[in-house]
């Protein structure tokens, strides 16, 4: 009364009828309900034992936790293997979602059953949970994921089964466990190597993927020349002074923080935050600003977006619009600079480009689109027109003309979730006067800048 | 069909954008042209058309297309005297840079097409309108990656702006030659500055998959081009282009910025 003898007697029946055709239906049908008495006596009793399973893995250990106990109860009274190893992520999730908890629930699995049966469901499961337990960036959990798949039981071993794609299902999931990897930037080890080679073989399909994989991301690693840390700087300031330096990119921009982010009580009780504010702006910006016709308007405008990988971050500008054509001043060069009396081999002024021969062309026979400067740009916690005054206040000790200039707030209602969940744990050592102005040389203190 | 709709992709990155501004034209269209059997979603049923179905007869359009397609005929016997392209010798030889696109009024945003991951079922929207003092073409929209529920797709979210096939009389498809070029310049809204991009950078990816065997980009034979955006980042985005062109930049002498000689991975 033993399974393979009853797995033998179906294949049996199966046979029969396919020569027969339909009079059999009826003895499969009991051959069938013969077949699943002795299955439910057994539940009924003890568990259900697989066919393949050794009798090693079913010894209950002695120091078994009781997660541990509830998952090998689980595993062993599976009907739906996707579901239970869903269940099984969540039950290790229930207090705490760590990259412990996530090793535990894969070696709990691999301890469960030497066979590692429905791996391939496991690993599905577990890829999916991965960024629910902010593991999708680490490398050693992947390897460790690939170490469940067992080895060498799919390395092709002739050349008719290289040929044909082996064990397919299990080597769709390998390329899906590396696609994973992949999206989410990780470039693989050694070990990731040595395990697929180990699993699949050297010339199975996640070994190319691995390879390609391995070709392409060193390639593409420093396609930006601007590149953008993985972890922005989470004090509201800092991430502004990146931001800023990051759009003005010039070394002479100075960043200026108006103010810094504090919560003062006042007299009757209320709590009064004021926002972090800070602008850059370079010298030429203020040269620009101080030629400004006082008579023509400024804008505020904004807030417009600047995306930092996932981050969305607002900024404001100051700016004018174009000078109409009559208005406009040539501006003579130094005479100083390209004078008689200059020197005929060092010139204080060149007009040559090294790069370009004197036959170059690199001019476009397009119309200029003409736009009026822009003055100074700045971030700031809140988009109201009475915080992006007080920069405007800011800027008027650099460029005392502000002050005659009308400016014309022109403030569109963006989404403005800005760094909502720092602002609350700012030091007192922090709080600094309104008008304090720290100036700042955002090159040297630009540490971020990979 | 796979190889027609490969392309060439650039490495482009997303950009800080300054400015916005309130025009609004412009729908999202089909990308495929009658030949290439559009995407079917897993689910619908397949077109079990025939062919003869599917053509509406229309005598004004017909009569429209006529006058079209002659005039163009025309232009392609008559532009032969002239030069190349309807340009004289001289001016063909010595050409160093070329304005393709330029965004200088509503016709000009004819010759591109919007679409988004909606048409496999996804949820961005992207919109193309004029810009500031209709100088500009100005892209915007939402990106937004979660994948249609229907069980097979497993990415979405992306947004792309693509320039539509030249053609000749009698929907001819023609090509841009840009062989006398090697860059790709392009006026975006960042920071003012141009955006060179020297082909030789392109690779070869089909349906956003890098291809193994590598090939420079055959410039006499470009169909069109394209912007994808598709970063994962969701949210809104912008993008605003003034004009790209395309120039000769001696300075740049490299032909193919990635291996020829052996095959990735080996095999």
């Amino acid at each position: 009364m033993n399974a393979p003898r009853h797995l033998f007697r179906i294949q049996c029946i199966g046979c029969v009828s396919r020569f027969l055709g339909t009079p059999v239906q009826r003895v499969i049908l009991t051959g069938g309900a013969h077949l699943q008495t002795p299955g439910s006596h057994y539940s009924n009793g003890q568990f259900l034992r697989p066919f393949h399973c050794s009798a090693v893995c079913s010894t209950s250990r002695p120091n078994q936790t009781e997660f541990e106990k509830a998952v090998e109860h689980q595993m062993q009274h599976k009907d739906k293997t996707l579901v239970t190893h869903d269940d099984l992520f969540e039950r290790a999730a229930r207090d705490s979602k760590t990259k412990a908890d996530f090793n535990r629930v894969v070696d709990v699995f691999n301890k469960a059953d030497i066979r590692r049966r429905g791996h391939v469901e496991f690993i599905y499961a577990a890829l999916k949970k991965m960024p629910e337990f902010g593991v999708e960036r680490d490398i050693t959990v992947y390897n460790k994921l690939l170490d469940v798949f067992p080895k060498e039981v799919f390395v092709p071993q002739n050349f008719i089964q290289r040929m044909f794609n082996h064990y397919p299902r299990q080597q769709e999931c390998g390329v899906q466990l590396l696609e994973q990897m992949e999206n989410y930037g990780i470039m693989p080890n050694v070990e990731t190597k040595v395990l697929l080679a180990q699993i699949f073989g050297e010339k199975s399909h996640p070994m190319r993927k691995y390879q390609r994989i391995m070709y392409w991301f060193p390639k593409f690693k420093h396609a930006n020349p601007f590149p953008i840390p993985h972890v922005l700087p989470s004090d509201p300031v800092e991430l502004a002074r990146f931001s800023l330096t990051r759009i003005a990119d010039g070394l002479d921009a100075k960043v200026t923080v108006y103010q810094y982010p504090s919560t003062d009580i006042t007299e009757t009780g209320e709590e009064v935050t004021h926002p972090h504010i800070i602008g850059i702006q370079s010298p030429d910006q203020r040269s620009l600003l101080a030629k400004h016709n006082p008579c023509r308007p400024v804008y505020v405008e904004g807030p417009f977006p600047l995306w930092l990988r996932k981050t969305c971050v607002h900024y404001f500008l100051l700016r004018a619009d174009p000078i109409p054509p009559e208005e406009k001043v040539e501006e003579d060069f130094d005479p100083e600079m390209i004078g008689p009396e200059q020197s005929l081999f060092y010139p204080q002024r060149v007009e040559l480009d090294l790069e370009r021969d004197f036959g170059d062309d690199e001019s476009f026979y397009v119309d200029d689109v003409e736009e009026g400067a822009v003055y100074a740009m700045c971030m700031a916690g809140q988009g109201d027109q009475a915080t992006l005054s007080q920069w405007i206040s800011g800027l008027q000790e650099t460029c005392p003309i502000l002050g005659q200039i009308p400016t014309v707030f022109r403030l569109e209602s963006g989404p403005r979730e800005l760094q909502t969940s720092s602002d609350a744990q700012q030091t007192p050592e922090q709080e600094v006067e309104i008008d304090q102005i720290i100036e700042e040389d955002p090159q040297r203190t630009q540490g971020v800048n990979q | 069909m796979a190889v027609s709709r490969r392309a060439f992709y650039g490495v482009i990155h997303r950009q800080p954008l300054l400015f916005q501004s309130t025009l609004k034209c412009s729908a999202i269209l089909s990308t495929r042209s009658i030949y290439e059997r559009d995407y079917r979603r897993p689910g619908q049923p397949p077109d079990t058309r025939w062919p003869w179905q599917k053509i509406h007869f229309d005598f004004s359009k017909g009569v429209e297309g006529i006058k079209n397609h002659i005039g163009l005929l025309k232009d392609e016997f008559v532009q032969r005297w002239t030069g190349p392209e309807g340009r004289p010798l001289l001016e063909h030889m010595l050409e160093q840079t070329r304005v393709q696109w330029e965004f200088r009024g509503p016709e000009s945003l004819d010759q591109w097409v919007v679409s988004s991951d909606q048409e496999i079922g996804g949820h961005s929207v992207a919109y193309i309108k004029l810009g500031k003092n209709n100088t500009t073409c100005f892209l915007y929209g939402t990106l937004c990656s979660t994948p249609p529920r229907d069980g097979e797709t497993r990415y979405s979210g992306y947004c792309t702006l693509r320039s539509k096939q030249p053609l000749a009389s009698f929907d001819r498809k023609k090509h841009y030659d840009w062989s006398s070029f090697n860059t790709l310049h392009m006026r975006i809204r960042g920071d003012g500055r141009p955006w060179m991009i020297p082909f030789s950078k392109f690779f070869l990816s089909s349906r956003g998959r890098i291809q193994d065997n590598q090939h420079v980009l055959w410039l006499d034979k470009v169909k069109s081009i394209g912007f994808t955006l598709g970063d994962k980042a969701d949210g809104p985005f912008q993008l605003e282009i003034d004009f790209i062109g395309l120039c000769n930049d001696l300075a740049h002498t490299e032909e193919f910025a990635y291996e020829l000689y052996k095959r990735n991975p080996e095999v």
